[in-house]
């Protein structure tokens, strides 16, 4: 026994925790649709855990929440005119399926609208999420965590393809407004709002001039707007919209324009560069050199 | 050449002919499953995905028409490479879904951990919201949820605890994506209760892509010596969506 306790360590004997793992592709789709058409959409659900587990399916509807990409299931209004099913022989929606270990399941989605919807946009989730298990098989107290992982739908109902939209950007700002030719970076923020009934990506960018010289655009993220909201804009391969020191010193105009079709007048504004760390080194240079000129003892002849 | 003989040469030359003009068997590749089955029209010299250190390949060699075509509301991407190219899909994993916390001890607070890990695909950050379906309960007698040190921590709000006199049910959330939640590990939160109408509460969010980003999810109990013994229990749902 002993021999057996001093060997556990060294012996490669895994303990099997029961996990969650779940990937579902795609993460999100998106289509434009006239009222009265049914599309179809086929999700992949993998089991990644070495384990079967039970699964269930939902949708639900959402809005947006605040402007950062965020989205909210408690006050949206499920609109009726929108019917959803699974189209698998064996499979419905809010039925409870098993997955093996390591295996995966294609989930066909059915989407029917009505031909009297109204024209606009229309938002939800499709959620695949663990049957809760409420078994307690330990003698203490437990919490039993489940895992729901969800594929936002995008379904913009209109008589045309490409649908008139408006937007407007709402706020534009920069930080700070005078900086010095070296130390720190100077970051764009701003908010770009939906004036109309349907989504659109932000398409764009941000140009920085000075003396009427191109000095750097910065690509829009393509992100989503939703209707009658706004949102965040981000740059495209950059965590936050910003320039890098260092700079030449003057005055720079930034312009952020939007792709024509959105319908958005641009926005103008500027920053100042100053040879502040420069001008600051030299007073410091000078006044060193004037100190030790001045209290530097004099040399009698 | 006798009669005999060409009788035999004209039967053997009918035959070898019939012989070769017998239809061939076609090598296409089919697809079955209980409910499906799939006849592929065309099978590739080669295909698949190739990688080294630096770089990933994925092609297809013997694919008709292959390429992205391109025209007014359409995209058709035509060849077997097209079904890699979506990347890093959205996937999320809760490491251990078995939170055993013993028997409890009054003032002495018992925690289990385990790790949530998230990635996603480009163009989406995520968030991960959380949601109990009630406190901790034992028939009539529930272990409230933490006030915290200050005593207003709430499901939206973190606060410090540490006090082994602040009794109650918590969580903190250590690592990617949840510093604007939880300062540091001493922060605890309430689950929001979904039994008093409360909503779920995002404890981890990043707005750009991910791949295999985590935080370790610490659970605490510390009850009072007035609480009633039992084995208490809940369920808590983690919700990973990604970002519109």
């Amino acid at each position: 026994m002993k021999i057996l306790l001093i060997l556990l360590p060294f012996l490669n004997i895994k303990t099997h925790m029961p996990n969650f793992n779940l990937t579902l592709s795609p993460a999100q789709i998106e289509f434009v649709l006239k009222p009265g058409v049914t599309i179809i959409q086929a999700y992949d659900v993998i089991n990644d855990s070495g384990s079967s587990i039970t699964l269930n399916t939902q949708v639900l509807p959402w809005i947006p929440n605040g402007t950062n990409g965020s989205v909210n299931y408690n006050q949206a209004i499920n609109n009726p005119n929108i019917e959803f099913s699974l189209n698998n022989s064996n499979i419905q929606l809010g039925q409870p399926f098993t997955l093996a270990a390591n295996s995966k399941q294609q989930l066909v989605l059915k989407i029917k609208t009505n031909s009297n919807i109204p024209l606009s946009d229309n938002y939800y989730t499709f959620f695949v999420f663990q049957n809760q298990n409420t078994t307690n098989t330990h003698n203490g107290s437990t919490s039993q965590a489940n895992g729901k992982i969800g594929s936002h739908i995008l379904l913009t109902v209109s008589d045309t393809e490409n649908p008139k939209v408006t937007s407007e950007i709402q706020s534009f700002s920069i930080s700070p407004k005078i900086k010095d030719v070296f130390f720190n970076s100077i970051t764009f923020k701003g908010k770009i709002k939906n004036n109309s009934d349907f989504f659109f990506k932000t398409n764009g960018k941000i140009t920085i001039n000075k003396n009427d010289k191109i000095i750097k655009e910065l690509e829009l993220n393509p992100d989503n707007v939703l209707n009658h909201h706004s949102r965040d804009i981000s740059c495209a391969n950059q965590t936050s919209c910003q320039i890098n020191p260092p700079l030449w010193p003057g005055h720079y105009k930034v312009i952020i324009n939007l792709d024509s079709s959105l319908n958005a007048k641009p926005y103008e504004t500027s920053f100042y560069v100053w040879p502040i760390s420069p001008i600051l080194l030299i007073v410091l240079v000078a006044g060193i050199i004037f100190g030790i000129r001045k209290f530097k003892p004099k040399t009698k002849n | 050449m006798n009669q005999k003989t060409k009788k035999l040469f004209i039967f053997l030359t009918i035959l070898s002919t019939i012989y070769y003009l017998r239809p061939n068997t076609s090598f296409a590749q089919t697809f079955d499953s209980a409910s499906y089955h799939i006849d592929f029209g065309n099978f590739n010299m080669t295909s698949g995905k190739k990688s080294s250190t630096n770089y990933t390949l994925t092609d297809t060699v013997g694919q008709n028409a292959p390429g992205r075509y391109d025209t007014a509301g359409y995209v058709i991407k035509a060849g077997f490479q097209y079904l890699y190219e979506s990347g890093i899909p959205l996937s999320f994993e809760i490491s251990d879904t078995d939170l055993n916390f013993g028997s409890l001890t009054p003032n002495i607070g018992s925690t289990v951990t385990n790790t949530l890990t998230i990635s996603t695909p480009t163009g989406h950050g995520y968030d991960i919201l959380a949601i109990a379906n009630h406190p901790l309960k034992y028939l009539n007698s529930t272990i409230p949820d933490t006030k915290c040190d200050s005593g207003s921590c709430s499901e939206s709000v973190s606060g410090v605890w540490t006090n082994n006199s602040t009794f109650g049910f918590g969580f903190n959330a250590n690592g990617n994506g949840t510093s604007s939640y939880f300062t540091n590990s001493t922060y605890f939160r309430q689950f929001a209760d979904n039994s008093s109408g409360e909503t779920a509460k995002i404890l981890m969010s990043e707005p750009t892509r991910v791949k295999d980003h985590s935080a370790l999810i610490t659970y605490k109990i510390n009850i009072s010596p007035i609480q009633s013994a039992g084995t208490y229990e809940n369920s808590i749902n983690f919700i990973a969506v990604p970002k519109y």
